[in-house]
């Protein structure tokens, strides 16, 4: 490709980032609003809204078990809580019933009572999937795409330093008043330059979380290919304690007293979710997992109780590769209780996506005269799915969040509950919005640059009118996470508008 | 070049490197694994840093795959990385 090494890696960046761009976007954009899923959860779940609790009156157990077991059904594999976190002021509870198939409520962890049906997937029912695999879950198709869309990042990076000669310069270099081909170019190294080690650490740690999966048989020479070789990795990868049911009753002693026991093995390391095998059965056991609240690397720490005794049946820790590979889990999943790095992390992936944009943008420009002049149909096309990516999901999401607010409690359409129209409404507004773009190529900028403004503004309404809470009430109430979703909002509207002005005088 | 030979190339090219590439890095993640466990390394262990390192390992295959004057002694740099590791499965088995 090209003549020189150079040479091959711009046409190796131009082309990698024209085909991949659009998926790169949806990725980054997603994974930018995952820093906040929590806090965006608060916004979606109004009924969530519960004051946040410090982890010293952390909530029994036994009355967790006692509020939940009677909803689990008989014969369901397992059910599973989640302690409530600083960012997560309730408890998740989910079973897995007979049939394999998962099913969850929220619970008051000071009432010990559940909360209504949310109606709602929420920030990390949609969004944070959404960034990983894409809602794509046959053959492992979305993780398959995201992965790619990774590894042409980390090679567009490397690709696009080597393009870039004059790196420091360009460090320091920001034009914002000349053409838009110009600007676009200046911002598009700006935020590829400052933000690179950011840039290639989360790409290479999001590979890394999945390396099972993109390395499907990595396992074959050291085990062998049987589905028993795999389980047997994963035990000793992963760790994992299994016990056959016994098919006969058993009880199930105090959850609280495992947790004092764990929490003594552990040094003083809590909790963050029990899990109960096979309930109500003699062979009946119990998973407890260590919280990493307040380290980077995500720990495999677990203990295995028998649930009749409460005897410890198993432990696990990570070997030292796994715990590096924990590391880079835990330095892209951002769990860790740091709000510093939180914010870093979301301006990280705010640069990324101003990014991708600016690199379509130049792309666009430096070709727009030559395409016009010989009739060719790039532009159109390229520029069409620009915008579709670009504003389309942004429109697309702040349409979710407006659906969030207006669906009625009981909305629900041929046999799609709530939260499946919500998820409706996004992607429809999405095809919407690229078949908007292609019919009105340059205008569609404008154009759905207002749609954007336009519902940011309506989505803090409807939460002021369906929720009676507002950016004051809110901060002066301790929803920080509500205010922050709200702002967010106005400061997304406030860029649109920018975004205007600046088309205008392009 | 004719039209049709230069798309041909960078078909070839975009399949090799992509595709070629990735076959190469599977094979040699298996592999190394294998090695790294015989070599005393936890066999969980291994398959991890096999598979970690794998990411890497397919980066720079990508970049060399892309930047590689002809097409040819791409295809040939892959078979022969391959016939490699195969031999090395053979014999490690």
């Amino acid at each position: 490709m090209g003549d020189t090494f150079t040479k091959s890696m711009a046409a190796l960046h131009t082309w990698a980032g024209v085909t991949i761009g659009a998926l790169l976007f949806a990725i980054f954009w997603m994974g930018t609003l995952s820093v906040f899923s929590n806090e965006i959860d608060r916004w979606m779940l109004p009924d969530t809204r519960l004051e946040a609790r410090d982890a010293a009156t952390a909530p029994s157990l036994d009355r967790i078990a006692q509020a939940v077991v009677p909803g689990v059904p008989a014969g369901a594999r397992q059910w599973r809580v989640d302690l409530p976190t600083a960012r997560t002021p309730v408890v998740e509870f989910s079973y897995r019933g007979a049939d394999g198939a998962e099913h969850g409520r929220l619970l008051d962890p000071s009432s010990y009572a559940f909360l209504p049906p949310q109606g709602s997937a929420g920030a990390t029912g949609f969004i944070v999937p959404f960034h990983y695999h894409l809602h794509l879950n046959w053959m492992e198709t979305g993780k398959w795409l995201v992965g790619v869309a990774a590894m042409t990042m980390l090679v567009m990076l490397v690709s696009g330093v080597i393009v870039h000669k004059k790196i420091i310069a360009q460090f320091f270099t920001f034009r914002p008043r000349k053409r838009l081909q110009r600007s676009a170019l200046d911002l598009h190294n700006l935020t590829g330059v400052l933000a690179l080690p950011f840039h290639f650490a989360i790409a290479l740690s999001g590979l890394v979380i999945f390396m099972t999966i993109y390395f499907p048989q990595s396992y074959y020479g050291a085990y062998g290919s049987t589905a028993k070789d795999k389980a047997a990795f994963t035990a000793e990868a992963y760790g994992r304690y299994t016990r056959k049911p016994a098919n006969a009753p058993g009880p199930l002693a105090s959850l609280d007293a495992m947790r004092d026991r764990a929490e003594r093995e552990w040094r003083g390391g809590q909790p963050y979710f029990v899990r109960v095998w096979n309930p109500g059965d003699a062979n009946s056991y119990v998973e407890l997992r260590r919280s990493y609240a307040h380290d980077m690397t995500m720990n495999l720490d677990q203990i295995y109780f028998d649930a009749a005794t409460g005897e410890v049946l198993a432990r696990f820790e990570a070997g030292p590769v796994m715990t590096v590979q924990r590391f880079f889990s835990g330095l892209h999943f951002v769990r860790f209780e740091r709000w510093t790095l939180r914010w870093l992390y979301f301006l990280g992936g705010i640069s990324g996506c101003v990014m991708i944009a600016t690199g379509f943008l130049f792309w666009l420009e430096g070709r727009r005269a030559r395409h016009a002049k010989h009739g060719l149909a790039g532009v159109a096309v390229v520029e069409g799915l620009t915008i579709g990516s670009v504003t389309g999901i942004l429109l697309a999401t702040s349409a979710l969040f407006v659906a969030n607010r207006l669906l009625p409690a009981d909305a629900g359409y041929a046999g799609v509950d709530r939260a499946g129209m919500e998820i409706r409404v996004f992607y429809l507004v999405w095809v919407l919005a690229f078949c908007h773009a292609w019919g009105r190529c340059t205008r569609a900028w404008r154009e759905q640059l207002w749609a954007i403004a336009g519902l940011c503004v309506l989505a803090v309404g409807l939460n002021w009118v369906t929720t009676g809470e507002h950016v004051l009430k809110a901060l002066a109430q301790g929803q920080f996470a509500v205010a922050g979703m709200d702002l967010g909002l106005f400061a997304t509207a406030l860029l649109a508008m920018m975004a205007l002005r600046r088309i205008k005088r392009a | 070049m004719p039209r049709a030979a230069g798309a041909t190339v960078t078909a070839l090219r975009v399949l090799g490197a992509v595709c070629g590439g990735y076959a190469l890095t599977a094979l040699t993640v298996a592999v190394g694994a294998v090695a790294l466990s015989r070599a005393g390394m936890a066999r969980s262990e291994a398959v991890a840093l096999a598979a970690m390192l794998g990411f890497v390992l397919y980066l720079v295959l990508l970049l060399w795959g892309f930047s590689v004057r002809r097409v040819g002694r791409l295809w040939l740099g892959f078979g022969a990385g391959a016939a490699v590791m195969w031999a090395l499965w053979r014999l490690l088995d």
